[in-house]
């Protein structure tokens, strides 16, 4: 259904997207995930016509970008990142203006209107005007002119930003309802979003494709590893060398986590491949004398996947709060994983899965507290915020 | 194509109820007739004293009785007031036309939906002209009554075709005014702007009167008043309507380029 080949664009002589090749196949939605400043939005725009590419082409559903833009217009519902609204007029107003822009028949609008408030569940907002509408609902109302035209493909530039937990859910359900019907492409950089609402996910940093696959075998692919989230009191040295000794050991970094006591450290401690040392490695803190106050297993997650294909170049040079820059990659992950953990006096390993627990804490109902606990992320800007903006 | 151009009447639309539902429209409108109304008056009250000076010097002096057009003085006179009164109000009718959509981020819908750039120049001009129409109106209706009851009538064609020659410079002033708008995503930058330009226009009259070089000619044909001038006396002079013509065909045109183009430079 969408087709994007070799695309590249030049600002001046700031390149925003190199090389990029993707398809999107019928019915499928695609989540486009990268850092900010990724080129997530330029593609987008690049394939609603918006801009032009400087090199390479796009096709959706089958016409070229460039050379049938009309046609290509005519097929696309686009919710560009602000909802392109006008305040003063109703919701049915507006989206009668927006079907009859998109060339929709005079006797077909009503019926197109009616099935995009519903889809929407805007109903009772009709006849409200715009500008009187929560946050929330004007999202809402920008999916609605999206989908009023009933396009073949949907792209959707990051529709859950600035909406409250339930919103969020409601907007992703609604995502998912339309697939199937429709094409959707669908860009965040919220990455549990991915997961639950994607088949597939294209990865994109800086401009040039990181990954394309579904989220399922990029986490199996990438979660070779088994690292440990520790809280310590001690030293750091003497901790590190009494870890040092464990078999399957490959290494360790402090982290930092707000709240934590005067002399404690927080450890994260990856392991090889298979081996799975807890027992080793609290036995050897133990034995050392230091204090062990808290231990967590974790898998890795989205972000680690994430974090691990766009840092790969960017570690380096990305301003995390880490003593040691050679894993900082890692670093920002279990700042983000060590957030979460909300049971500091269980020193016993607790195996658990970092993605449920997003999921939970992005439901209200489900894990109130969970979502308080998952703001802290990391401070760099390009590193993701797992529903950070979701909280109130 | 063909959708591309049917679509400009729900743009027309939009814009035009988007005037109604502006506060600022309103107030606009009823400045121009508390203005046009006073100055109707004021200038009806001088050409009448005129006239009765006249008279009486004729009667001191004796002599052969000179002939005044009265209603035709009248209707030079006022529309020459409604002129400059649109020079102040035509920037503010033309300022939010696409500096609001920019603002608002509405743009992007337009330039991503099946419509050409210049079916929403079109759209949107002449939903503004719609507007100024309406506001003119009113005050050709008691326009009308008055030179009805002149003795002799005036000729219907000199009143319709000065009028024309106002809605023209209207469109003209608006037309340039749409381009301005569509330079920025400011409302004020764009009126004050467009308030120069129209400006200009207007004194390279004065500038140039007397000008004799080719140069000075040239300047003085870009002249907005020249051209409408010669509409108020009744002329259909078809140079002037072609050069008013060119005006609205040049701001469509500079606004379809500039949303184009700028559409290209945004990061």
């Amino acid at each position: 259904m969408i087709e994007v080949e070799q695309l590249s664009k030049t600002y001046g002589s700031y390149q925003a997207v190199t090389d990029l090749s993707f398809e999107v196949e019928s019915g499928e939605i695609l989540g486009f995930l990268g850092p900010n400043g990724a080129g997530k939005t330029t593609t987008m725009r690049i394939l609603t016509g918006y801009l032009p590419a400087t090199t390479g082409t796009a096709r959706v559903a089958g016409f070229d970008v460039h050379d049938n833009a009309m046609a290509v217009r005519k097929s696309i519902g686009y919710l560009p990142e602000t909802p392109p609204l006008y305040p003063e007029m109703s919701v049915e107003g507006y989206l009668n203006f927006v079907a009859q822009l998109k060339g929709v028949a005079a006797g077909d609008r009503p019926k197109r209107i009616d099935s995009a408030l519903k889809r929407c569940s805007l109903e009772d907002r009709r006849k409200s005007l715009i500008t009187t509408l929560s946050k929330g609902y004007r999202q809402r109302v920008g999916i609605a002119q999206a989908i009023v035209h009933d396009p073949p493909v949907i792209v959707l530039d990051e529709p859950t930003v600035g909406l409250d937990p339930r919103q969020i859910i409601e907007v992703r359900e609604l995502i998912k309802s339309l697939a199937g019907q429709h094409t959707i492409i669908l860009s965040t950089h919220i990455l549990p979003e991915v997961s639950m609402t994607c088949d597939r996910v294209t990865i994109i940093n800086k401009g040039k494709l990181v990954t394309t696959n579904s989220p399922d075998s990029l986490m199996d692919e990438l979660s070779g590893g088994i690292s440990y989230v520790m809280e310590v009191a001690g030293q750091f040295d003497q901790a590190k060398e009494a870890l040092q000794a464990v078999k399957g050991f490959q290494s360790v970094s402090e982290t930092h986590k707000p709240g934590l006591p005067e002399g404690h450290l927080n450890l994260t401690i990856v392991t090889e491949g298979e081996a799975d040392p807890g027992r080793e490695l609290s036995a050897a803190l133990i034995q050392q004398g230091l204090g062990l106050f808290e231990m967590k297993r974790t898998r890795a997650s989205m972000e680690d996947v994430f974090l691990k294909l766009t840092m790969q170049d960017a570690g380096k040079e990305s301003g995390q709060d880490a003593s040691e820059p050679e894993s900082s990659a890692e670093d920002a992950v279990t700042g983000v994983a060590g957030a979460e953990v909300a049971a500091p006096e269980n020193a016993g390993a607790e195996v658990t899965d970092p993605l449920a627990e997003k999921a939970d804490a992005a439901s209200p109902t489900e894990g109130a507290d969970a979502t308080t606990n998952a703001e802290a992320t990391p401070s760099d800007d390009s590193a993701p915020s797992p529903i950070s903006e979701g909280a109130e | 194509m063909n959708i591309a151009v049917g679509n400009w009447f729900a743009i027309y639309k939009r814009e035009l109820q988007s005037y109604f539902k502006s506060p600022l429209a309103y107030i606009i409108a009823g400045v121009f007739w508390l203005m046009a109304g006073i100055f109707f008056l004021v200038s009806m009250g001088s050409i009448l004293d005129q006239v009765a000076f006249l008279d009486s010097q004729q009667q001191q002096f004796g002599g052969p009785a000179q002939p005044v057009d009265v209603p035709y003085l009248l209707l030079q006179g006022f529309l020459g007031v409604l002129a400059s009164l649109m020079l102040v109000i035509m920037p503010m009718l033309s300022m939010g036309l696409y500096a609001e959509e920019r603002k608002r981020g509405t743009l992007e819908l337009l330039a991503t939906s099946p419509i050409t750039n210049w079916a929403v120049a079109l759209g949107k001009l002449l939903a503004a002209v719609t507007f100024f129409l309406g506001m003119l109106l009113p005050i050709m209706v008691y326009e009308a009554v008055i030179f009805a009851s002149a003795s002799p009538a005036m000729p219907i064609s000199v009143f319709f075709i000065s009028h024309l020659g106002l809605i023209l410079l209207a469109a003209a002033v608006l037309s340039l005014g749409m381009f301005i708008s569509s330079l920025t995503n400011s409302t004020i930058l764009a009126a004050i702007l467009t308030f120069g330009l129209a400006l200009m226009l207007w004194v390279v009259e004065a500038a140039t009167a007397n000008a004799s070089g080719p140069i000075g000619q040239v300047l003085g044909h870009l002249s907005l008043l020249r051209h409408f001038n010669t509409l108020t006396q009744g002329i259909v002079d078809t140079g002037s309507l072609a050069m008013l013509a060119t005006y609205i065909f040049l701001g469509i045109f500079l606004t379809a380029q500039a949303v184009e183009t700028f559409r290209f430079q945004r990061s």
